[in-house]
């Protein structure tokens, strides 16, 4: 007989997940599926780790992520101070335009480095 | 609890406005204060408003709204105390405009009161927070904030409500 498990249809709707990469100096963050208040603080949590461990060269590949509400947003303004103090940066790219449309209502690419290609990205670090 | 509101038969309508004809009248789904809860409500939005006839463009500014307005609820207001509910609900206004009504029983506040951010300010401040008003106005065509009368809460017509337009064009 099968139980109700509550802790795996969490696991199954949370849709969400980042896989991280180490590009010599740069950390590089692969976010795929859902970002919103849920899900939102397991990438501040990977981000501050990365950034406990020195890592203040920081590209976020939007690739496989399908959307993201301002609480994902609010993610990278708790650092971006932080990491360019030290010479750093939080670079942002390869974004559905669907996900770039809310970044753009909040006027983030002013105060954000976004790119269309990881390549440029990464480039720009090692300009 | 189902409120119901009817509309009345459409059968004089050209092809093109019976295509965006409804088939619902008005739904709710109630919710609790958990941000678990977001994606179902997010679905929910998204459902009524591909059923309503708007473009995909048009479902995500729906959806992003609601879930803005709920996340904020279920963090600032509610806590994120699980056991607490609010409601969604969705119904058609006339043929051409989908009304969101987000209703609560937490203390009252108006997010129409909240400024728009300043960006570099919040950058300095390591501000994570205070984007989601700021977006709903941005992407819907009215929002209102009805504040619940002081008594009976609990009773829906005594919730705090925010009321979401979107226009189908």
């Amino acid at each position: 007989m099968q139980l109700f498990d509550p802790q795996s249809v969490e696991t199954v709707m949370s849709k969400f997940s980042i896989e991280q990469k180490n590009n010599g100096s740069t950390e590089v963050f692969y976010l795929k599926g859902f970002l919103d208040a849920h899900t939102a603080p397991e990438l501040e949590s990977a981000i501050a780790g990365a950034i406990a461990a020195g890592q203040h060269r920081l590209v976020v590949n939007f690739n496989d992520l399908e959307y993201i509400s301002s609480a994902g947003l609010g993610v990278f303004m708790v650092f971006i101070e932080e990491v360019r103090a030290t010479g750093g940066d939080i670079k942002l790219t390869a974004m559905k335009q669907k996900v770039y449309t809310v970044f753009d209502l909040l006027g983030f690419p002013m105060l954000f480095d976004i790119t269309e290609k990881e390549e440029e990205a990464l480039a720009k670090f090692s300009a | 609890m189902i409120i119901a509101r009817y509309r009345t038969a459409t059968s004089f309508c050209t092809e093109d406005r019976m295509s965006k004809t409804a088939s619902f009248i008005h739904e709710r789904l109630t919710a609790s204060g958990d941000t678990t809860e977001l994606e179902r409500i997010r679905q929910f939005v998204q459902d009524k408003a591909r059923e309503f006839g708007f473009s995909e463009q048009g479902i995500h500014k729906i959806a992003l709204a609601v879930d803005e307005a709920c996340s904020n609820l279920i963090r600032h207001s509610y806590h994120l105390d699980h056991a607490r509910e609010f409601f969604v609900d969705i119904s058609p206004q006339d043929d051409d405009a989908l009304v969101i009504e987000i209703l609560d029983n937490g203390t009252s506040f108006d997010p129409l009161t909240v400024p728009a951010p300043d960006l570099n300010q919040y950058a300095a401040q390591h501000r994570k927070g205070g984007f989601g008003v700021h977006i709903i106005r941005m992407v819907m065509d009215a929002v209102e904030y009805f504040p619940a009368e002081t008594s009976e809460r609990g009773n829906p017509s005594q919730m705090n409500r925010l009321r979401l337009v979107k226009k189908l064009n």
